[in-house]
């Protein structure tokens, strides 16, 4: 008795509020990036390792799993990077005199615009 | 507008000389559209027991101290009206990442520690010399830096902050972001002073960016975008000093 009380913490923190559950999943959706260029650096070694070792291991990345792989990981990297990108006008504010560019606009300009002229320059190298 | 409808509040009640462990009592309470939260606890503190304990001062959303969860979340209780959450029972707790004096009330020495130690006042060697005039500021010096300086001290950003609960050394959102204001401020020479704090231990870095410090903070004051901020100066700063472990500290930019 007589005293501070202190609440205790429990180790299920982040089911307390949603904002905290949308935290943890965009650190979860990082395991899948890193996952994915483990998998680009092991198709750079089958590479390596010559044409007849690529083609097999390009068929073994052609199966149903392997292909559901792949949309899990497209999925969670596309969130990752939206969330990414929807934070960067917070850690990266741009004045102009006494205005704050507004953040959606700043996301475009610094993220979501530059991301998509990347990937689709990717897209029409591969495509062409 | 005062009805006949009544509405229940779960207080949270903890008196350190009589209970080992605190517990929730009900009162009833008329039920008024334009009452705040914190009318009804005032209410409850006047005719019903006059033993509960809560802060409160200003009613107007100023001073910063009836901050308390309400159903969970930090609220400043003279802003929730109980019109948005009639008829359901309202539980009112005192703000979680604190230790409770007695029932509504927290600790503040913790806070106030993390506040004053990231020097949050002007630093320059000539601060008393005013034969040169006013220390001048554009409007745009001024805009990059007003919005930190709204804070009022209300500590639901530390309710809304799983690592100001679990990381003893994180300095937290309010202050760090305190710490951030008077960095931006161009009349300011204290920045390599603040970094000397807030680059030791998990002081800013004990921030993962969860991000609901913005979220509840009633003032707009966005204390996750100034930290992300205060982090990548932080770590230029902690880059010079590695490089130049002489020269780069002191330096202003
Ligand atoms: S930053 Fe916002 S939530 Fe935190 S103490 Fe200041 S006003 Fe309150
Ligand atoms: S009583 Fe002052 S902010 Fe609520």
């Amino acid at each position: 008795m007589s005293g501070r009380y202190h609440r205790p913490h429990g180790w299920a923190w982040f089911l307390a509020r949603p904002g905290y559950l949308r935290f943890m999943a965009r650190e979860l959706t990082g395991f899948f990036v890193a996952g994915y260029l483990v998998l680009l650096l092991v198709t750079l070694c089958r590479l390596g390792a010559g044409e007849a070792a690529f083609a097999q291991w390009l068929q073994e990345l052609s199966t149903p799993s392997w292909m559901f792989a792949h949309v899990v990981a497209l999925v969670a990297s596309v969130w990752h990077s939206v969330t990414w990108f929807a934070a960067v006008p917070q850690a990266m504010p741009i004045f102009m005199g006494e205005k704050r560019l507004p953040a959606p606009l700043a996301a475009v300009v610094m993220g979501y615009g530059p991301w998509l002229t990347v990937t689709a320059v990717i897209v029409w190298g591969v495509l062409r | 507008m005062r009805t006949e409808q009544t509405m229940t509040l779960e207080i949270f009640r903890y008196h350190p000389e009589t209970d080992s462990e605190p517990y929730f009592q009900a009162y009833e309470v008329p039920y008024d559209e334009d009452w705040v939260v914190l009318d009804a606890i005032n209410w409850i503190k006047d005719h019903v027991d006059g033993s509960l304990t809560h802060r409160w001062s200003c009613r107007m959303g100023v001073c910063g101290s009836c901050g308390m969860m309400v159903n969970g979340d930090p609220k400043l209780t003279c802003a929730a009206f109980l019109k948005d959450y009639y008829p359901r029972p309202i539980k009112v707790e005192p703000l979680v990442n604190f230790p409770v004096e007695r029932d509504l009330v927290v600790s503040l020495d913790g806070f106030m520690e993390k506040l004053q130690a990231v020097k949050p006042y002007i630093i320059r060697d000539d601060v008393n010399d005013t034969t040169g005039g006013e220390y001048r500021q554009s409007p745009a010096e001024l805009a990059r830096y007003k919005q930190y300086s709204m804070c009022i001290n209300c500590m639901l950003c530390y309710s809304a902050c799983p690592v100001a609960g679990h990381e003893e050394e994180f300095l937290g959102p309010a202050a760090l972001a305190l710490g951030h204001r008077y960095n931006r401020d161009s009349r300011d020479r204290g920045r390599a002073e603040r970094l000397d704090v807030m680059l030791a231990g998990e002081a800013i870095w004990g921030c993962t960016f969860v991000g609901e410090c913005t979220v509840v903070c009633p003032k707009h004051v966005d204390p996750a975008g100034a930290i992300q901020q205060a982090k990548a100066v932080a770590a230029q700063e902690y880059f010079k000093r590695f490089v130049m472990p002489r020269g780069a500290k002191g330096a202003e930019t």
